[in-house]
């Protein structure tokens, strides 16, 4: 079985006020985790400025068919690829779908989104490590998001 | 809410008519509660105050309302407001039609839209009087139905490779629909053609095409509402129709969502491909007869193509006579083939250290019997499009060896070749051989002018016809260089001759400094590449001055001379040094 990696980002589409838009994405990570749990499939999301970027590992027929779903979702569009291929070892093991989120304007997380549609190579370098070093704070955000 | 909402429901009877017994009336009323209950659909009803009366248990389980809060409700909007089911604008949409219907007094089967979250339910809605002054909405879950209806299509009217629908049963649905609404209610019809698909089939084979089909034929599906149509009409081109009576606006909206979702990216056996598609929309309003639906979508579907692919375009009358007119150019371009109205002018190139004409480039003309002399930008787009091109290029090939043979051995000729001529690449060989042959023009005399869309492809099969052309002597030229997107990489896939500085750099702007730089690199990359350089379109001494400032010696343009008819070249030729005395040497 060979493992397989794809990294994207995307726009946003869900939305504009924090509360509604933290409740979709709630609904989002449950349904992925549950659906990634059961194909195996790890990875992480990040949210930041209406701009979603994921890393999805895993059995590389199942990233295809997961990823072909969220293709279709239309809560988000502008689909940019940054990085498809296989790899040897997964990065978030343990994660059927680690997340963060961050609604600081000046975030890093804008500048390295920003990179990454414009196509800047490094992007997706940056991505992964911002991605690999998810400190889940998520509960911590969505509760802040909602208030 | 329970049983004792249901107890008003029931109807008095008259005063003086015998009751039925109190044990019947509570059995009744538990019967027609059950009843109600049974019935595929959420039902409520409300008074002309709008205050809600009845609920059935539909409307918890089909629409998403709590049961303990339904008990609170005491009007319709408190209900739609506690229907989980139903997204917010889904709510206010219904709201407002039950608003409208009581104000008018007028039954209602407003089309709803799904909640994007869940386009997978869909929902028929009725809005009617139930008694004098009693209302009812009717909230019918058809998605089994419209499920069981796309079920029920037989495998002859499928497409096998993507299970969608195909023509026949869209000309079918077409024809239903069209016969019953014309002139009261709207369809709107998008063909949809994938771009840059021919390259995916190419490169990566058939049975990954085959794949691709089929996602989009799921990606369109899971776009449209339901109670749309998608199909397939063959090879890539889709159609979906569109009922109810959506505005421009709103189809405008589903046509970018789906040039969207077919311009994702497609994950395939571990090949990441990228598509685009272009949409053409008609409207059944503008038709009279079934089948010119499709006709004017196709229509507007080459107008999107033609606005440079992955956009849409409604139709529109005037795409009418312009289809009209390209049929009758058609027409009139395949017998210029046949009778010859074709003849080339040819331009001098001239180089302004030798201060002579070291070449012409010939350029066709089409001397139409009623339009006069037709320019090329006029017929070759066309020519191009319907494959006349290749005989077209061949007679060049032929008349502008046949007349370079006549002239100076010091004077060669340039033809300009375009990239659908090596569609065929392998035949383009042989006719540029059968030219020399023919006119015993040496190789070396004729030089081959390609634009960079030619290498685009990055198919072997150009790259070794540029070869065998080069190994008859032939020199190939770079056309346009400066104005495709991704000039530098090409200038290596091929060790050209040759590097045409397109017209745009030449042509006098405002100070001119950028202009200025792109033709001293181009000048500086032609000589540390071994490639000579020369600068089209000079059409003033200024500009001369300019592009000879920036270390360009060899040039093209009015400035000189026009295009000729070939009677008047040998006049040109005699007569160049004595018009242009020699320049005084540049300082070094
Ligand atoms: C940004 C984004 C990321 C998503 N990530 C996943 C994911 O990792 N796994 C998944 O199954 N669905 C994911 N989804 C949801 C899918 O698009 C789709 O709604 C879901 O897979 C459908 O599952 P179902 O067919 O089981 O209902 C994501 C959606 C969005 C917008």
């Amino acid at each position: 079985m060979t493992l397989y990696r794809i990294l994207y980002c995307s726009r946003s589409e869900l939305a504009d006020s924090p509360a509604a838009g933290a409740e979709e994405i709630r609904q989002i990570l449950a349904k992925s985790r549950a659906n990634n749990a059961r194909d195996d499939i790890t990875g992480g999301l990040f949210f930041s400025n209406q701009c979603f970027a994921q890393v999805l590992e895993g059995p590389a027929e199942k990233v295809e068919e997961t990823f072909e779903r969220i293709q279709c979702d239309m809560r988000h569009r502008d689909v940019t690829v940054l990085e498809a291929g296989p790899i040897a070892t997964r990065d978030f093991p343990a994660w059927s779908m680690a997340f963060t989120g961050s609604t600081d304007a000046s975030a890093f997380g804008q500048a390295v989104l920003s990179a990454a549609f414009s196509g800047q190579t490094q992007a997706g370098d940056k991505l992964l490590d911002i991605l690999r070093s998810v400190v889940v704070r998520e509960d911590e955000w969505l509760a802040n998001e909602a208030a | 809410m329970g049983a004792g909402m249901l107890d008003e429901m029931r109807v008095e009877p008259p005063g003086d008519a015998p009751r039925p017994m109190p044990s019947d009336d509570a059995h009744l009323a538990d019967h027609l509660q059950a009843a109600l209950n049974g019935v595929p659909a959420a039902i409520f009803t409300f008074d002309q105050s709008l205050n809600l009366i009845f609920a059935n248990d539909r409307v918890t389980t089909l629409l998403g309302a709590a049961p303990e809060q339904l008990a609170e409700c005491s009007t319709v909007f408190d209900l739609l407001a506690a229907c989980k089911g139903l997204d917010y604008v889904t709510a206010q949409r219904v709201g407002g039609a039950v608003l409208a219907a009581t104000a008018s007094n007028e039954p209602r089967h407003p089309p709803i839209a799904l909640s994007p979250g869940d386009a997978k339910t869909a929902f028929n809605l009725q809005i009617s009087k139930s008694g004098s002054d009693h209302w009812m909405v009717l909230f019918e879950d058809v998605t089994a139905r419209r499920a069981a209806e796309s079920e029920a299509i037989p495998q002859t009217l499928r497409d096998p490779l993507t299970g969608l629908p195909n023509r026949k049963h869209l000309n079918d649905r077409i024809a239903d629909v069209v016969a019953t609404v014309i002139g009261r209610t709207q369809v709107w019809m998008i063909l949809v053609d994938l771009d840059r698909f021919k390259t995916v089939n190419d490169t990566l084979g058939h049975p990954i095409g085959d794949a691709v089909l089929k996602i989009v034929g799921r990606r369109l599906t899971s776009a449209m509402r339901d109670s749309d149509e998608v199909a397939r009409l063959g090879g890539d081109e889709f159609a979906l129709l569109i009922r109810g009576r959506p505005e421009p606006e709103a189809v405008a909206t589903v046509a970018r969502r789906l040039i969207d979702v077919l311009g994702r990216p497609y994950l395939i056996e571990g090949h990441l491909i990228h598509i685009g598609a272009s949409l053409g929309i008609a409207s059944s309003q503008d038709i009279s007869e079934h089948d010119h639906l499709f006709k004017n979508a196709d229509l507007a579907l080459y107008a999107a193509k033609k606005a440079g692919r992955n956009t849409f375009s409604f139709f529109d009358p005037a795409m009418e006579a312009r289809a009209h007119k390209r049929r009758a150019m058609e027409i009139d371009l395949r017998k210029a083939i046949a009778l010859r109205q074709f003849e080339l002018h040819y331009q001098p190139q001239i180089d302004l250290d030798l201060n002579t004409i070291t070449g012409f480039e010939a350029l066709v003309r089409w001397r139409h019997p009623e339009h006069g002399l037709v320019p090329p930008n006029d017929f070759i787009p066309l020519a191009e499009e319907i494959g006349l091109i290749v005989a077209i290029g061949e007679w060049v090939l032929r008349e502008a060896c046949r007349d370079a043979v006549h002239w100076p051995e010091s004077i060669s000729v340039a033809v300009n070749v375009s990239p659908c001529q090596f569609e065929n690449a392998a035949a383009l060989v042989t006719s540029i051989e059968k030219a020399l042959k023919a006119s015993g023009l040496p190789g070396n005399r004729l030089e081959v002018e390609i634009t960079e869309s030619v290498l685009l492809r990055k198919e072997s099969a150009v790259l070794s016809a540029l070869h065998a052309m080069r190994a008859l002597g032939v020199r190939i030229a770079m056309d346009d260089f400066g104005t495709g997107y991704s000039s530098l990489s090409q200038l290596s896939s091929f060790p050209f001759d040759k590097i045409k500085i397109d017209r745009s750099f030449v042509t006098s702007k405002g100070d001119c400094k950028d202009q200025n730089a792109i033709v001293r690199a181009i000048t500086a990359l032609g000589i540390s590449l071994g490639m000579a350089t020369i600068a089209e379109g000079v059409e003033t001494s200024e500009e001369l001055a300019r592009i000879r400032a920036n270390g360009c010696t060899s040039v093209q343009g009015y400035h000189f001379s026009r295009p000729l008819p070939i009677e008047q070249v040998d006049g040109l030729i005699a007569g160049f040094a004595a018009r242009h005395p020699i320049a005084t040497p540049q300082a070094a």
